[in-house]
């Protein structure tokens, strides 16, 4: 579909699904209307502009380069993302950035329930309110919310932000056009979840 | 003296309530279920007499070539065998284990599978097809190495342990290992059970096409199912577009797993693979949509009933990972001191101890597994249960082993017989229609 240094427009996306799947070459592409489910899923290298709302897992697994959604996005945007960076302009479904491996998820919105489920690794930042059970079991990876948070999931614990954290988020936000937000809560692993509490005696010995 | 033993207080159960009376928590375990289920030891091939004649057994020729996933891919799976190496993880398996699985696919023709845990470029080196599982976790999952498969497999279940992830204890989450799949040295990983980006039989289509997409429509779509509620399962896969399903056992090993699902979920593959076949009868895809079943297949009996039965293939682990050493002394292994059972009796794959050097992540007990040796004893293995295949289907009078059909088939026990929906041997009786 797209070749290397190519700035493709589509026009009418008409939110159909898996547009933009698996494209590798560096190139600029622009949707003109919403897009739906997998929209610039397993990307890597490409900037992706959609310029109304996205179904469910937009940038799906994306390895690298730029996606910007300017509404909102469904559930589970920037689902199991290993690199690269995922904007949404609006609110972020349910499940926003699960089993996360990289890259960096931001939502100008709110984000719905279990944003950061399983996220093993990356930042996701949140600047209103996040949903239910945020960072249930994550295992690493730092999420930031601006907003109150509905509830902490399993294993998922607050944790000061650094000044320098702080500067950074900020930093990250204003290259959006965002410089309302000042403070924002940290959450990480509480890593309480990492091992079994018991061993068998077999267990311990391999150990 | 009254003397005897309670076979529901028997001696194991009783060693159980002490072990999990100390540990707190449920208990772990690798191998298969040590149930005693209906299999195709319960169903026996009714071969030629006066009404046909047999192939000559051991020279005309029986074609065992086999095309999966042929319905919507440009290029279908095409195996020299219908026997192929289903997915094993990097992780819960040496590297040299996977590389010596990929070495002796590519040897008979046939292809292995990835597993939970990315792909390890020396299985895909010495694979030449290779099928590559995406699962909930997607551990190292990679588009570039997802474009590069001959083959895809969605994994919805798995047989030993349906409806939960993989699992993977912190001693194997080590090295490349625990960098491969992002996550912390050492810890025991318990992967998810649902996927993050699809929940429904509708989203799955969408999945569906979004992988074809990344392959360029060429390459089949595998839906895994752990045998369980099978009928509906395999139904709405169908329906959701895969070309080909895999149902994988109760009976189906593991490297690790919480042994109550071992031992309490799922049905046997007999079953599973008569329900299977019924339920794309029904949507008129048996025949279109291929049909793959594993869990328990030991021999090329066992594979050639499946086929009777209505598989097109088959799928094996714990087979070849017995034909690879496991279970086996060997000269630089001690399996008393080592493990802690005489070899024959180890379901430890999830110490990460194997003696052999198949289950562990151990830089010198991985040295005992030789890639170039293991891939040889398994293309024999593979290659002999070919043989015996095509020896059980000459002397039913068929050259080919997808002729094999059900009405080749008996059953000896009355389970069996009302599982298999074959007649009972000695009646003409199908029990339980």
């Amino acid at each position: 579909m797209a070749a290397k240094g190519e700035e493709i427009t589509v026009l009418n996306p008409n939110a159909r699904h898996n547009l933009g799947v698996a494209i590798f070459d560096m190139c600029t592409i622009r949707f003109e209307g919403s897009v739906g489910y997998y929209a610039a899923s397993m990307l890597d290298g490409p900037e992706v502009v959609i310029e109304g709302n996205a179904g469910w897992a937009l940038g799906e697994n994306m390895m690298a380069g730029k996606i910007s959604v300017s509404k909102n996005a469904g559930a589970s945007v920037g689902s199991t993302m290993r690199g690269g960076e995922l904007f949404v302009g609006g609110d972020a479904g349910a499940r926003a950035g699960i089993s996360m491996k990289g890259g960096s998820l931001i939502v100008a919105g709110n984000s719905g329930f279990l944003t950061g489920f399983m996220m093993q690794k990356g930042r996701i930042i949140i600047c209103g309110d996040a949903g239910e059970a945020l960072g249930d079991s994550m295992y690493e990876g730092t999420i930031y919310v601006g907003g109150s948070i509905a509830s902490l999931g399993a294993d998922a614990t607050i944790e000061e932000i650094s000044e320098e954290e702080l500067l950074d988020v900020l930093a990250a936000l204003r290259d959006h056009g965002i410089e309302n937000k000042r403070s924002f809560t940290k959450v990480v692993s509480a890593k309480k979840l990492y091992h079994y509490d018991t061993l068998e005696r077999l267990e311990k010995s391999a150990l | 003296m009254v003397t005897g033993s309670s076979q529901i207080w028997a001696p194991w159960v009783m060693d159980d309530i002490h072990s999990k009376a100390e540990l707190g928590r449920y208990r772990i375990r690798g191998f298969s279920s040590f149930q005693n289920v209906t299999h195709f030891d319960d169903l026996t091939f009714l071969s030629t007499g006066l009404t046909r004649f047999p192939l000559e057994g051991y020279k005309e020729r029986c074609n065992t070539r086999t095309v999966i996933g042929g319905l919507n891919a440009e290029q279908p799976l095409v195996l020299e065998t219908p026997i192929y190496i289903s997915g094993m993880s990097y992780g819960a398996l040496s590297a040299n284990a996977k590389i010596a699985l990929g070495k002796a696919a590519t040897m008979i023709g046939s292809a292995s599978c990835t597993g939970d845990g990315g792909m390890l470029q020396g299985e895909r080196d010495a694979s030449d097809k290779l099928v590559y599982q995406v699962l909930p976790s997607r551990y190292g999952f990679n588009p570039h190495h997802l474009a590069g498969a001959q083959a895809v497999e969605i994994v919805v279940g798995q047989g030993a342990k349906p409806g939960t992830g993989g699992m993977l204890m912190g001693i194997k989450v080590q090295g490349d290992v625990a960098e491969m799949r992002d996550l912390p040295q050492g810890i025991d990983q318990r992967s998810p059970a649902r996927h993050p980006d699809w929940l429904g039989p509708d989203d799955l289509a969408v999945k569906i096409e979004q992988i074809r997409e990344a392959t360029d429509w060429r390459v089949p779509v595998h839906v895994k199912l752990g045998a369980c509620r099978v009928d509906d399962d395999v139904k709405l896969a169908a329906k959701a577009g895969a070309d080909a399903i895999v149902i994988d056992s109760m009976v189906a090993g593991t490297g690790a797993s919480a042994e109550v699902l071992i031992e309490h979920s799922g049905i046997p593959t007999v079953p599973a693979i008569v329900m299977a076949r019924e339920a794309l009868r029904e949507l008129g895809l048996y025949g279109k949509v291929s049909l793959i079943a594993s869990g328990g297949i030991r021999h090329g009996a066992d594979a050639a009933k499946a086929l009777a039965l209505g598989a097109d293939a088959v799928a094996i682990g714990l087979g070849a990972l017995i034909a690879l050493n496991c279970n086996k002394e060997i000269p630089e292994s001690n399996f008393p001191e080592e493990i802690g059972v005489e070899a024959g009796l180890c379901h430890h794959c999830h110490t990460g101890k194997c003696p052999v050097g198949i289950a562990t992540q151990d830089p010198l007990l991985t040295q005992r597994l030789d890639p170039d040796e293991g891939a040889e004893r398994v293309a024999n293995y593979i290659n002999s249960m070919t043989m015996e295949m095509t020896l059980l289907t000459r002397s039913l009078g068929k050259s080919d082993v997808h002729s094999l059909e059900p009405e080749d088939l008996a059953a000896l026990t009355l389970e069996a017989s009302a599982m298999a929906r074959i007649p009972l041997v000695g009646t003409n009786k199908v029990f339980g229609e």
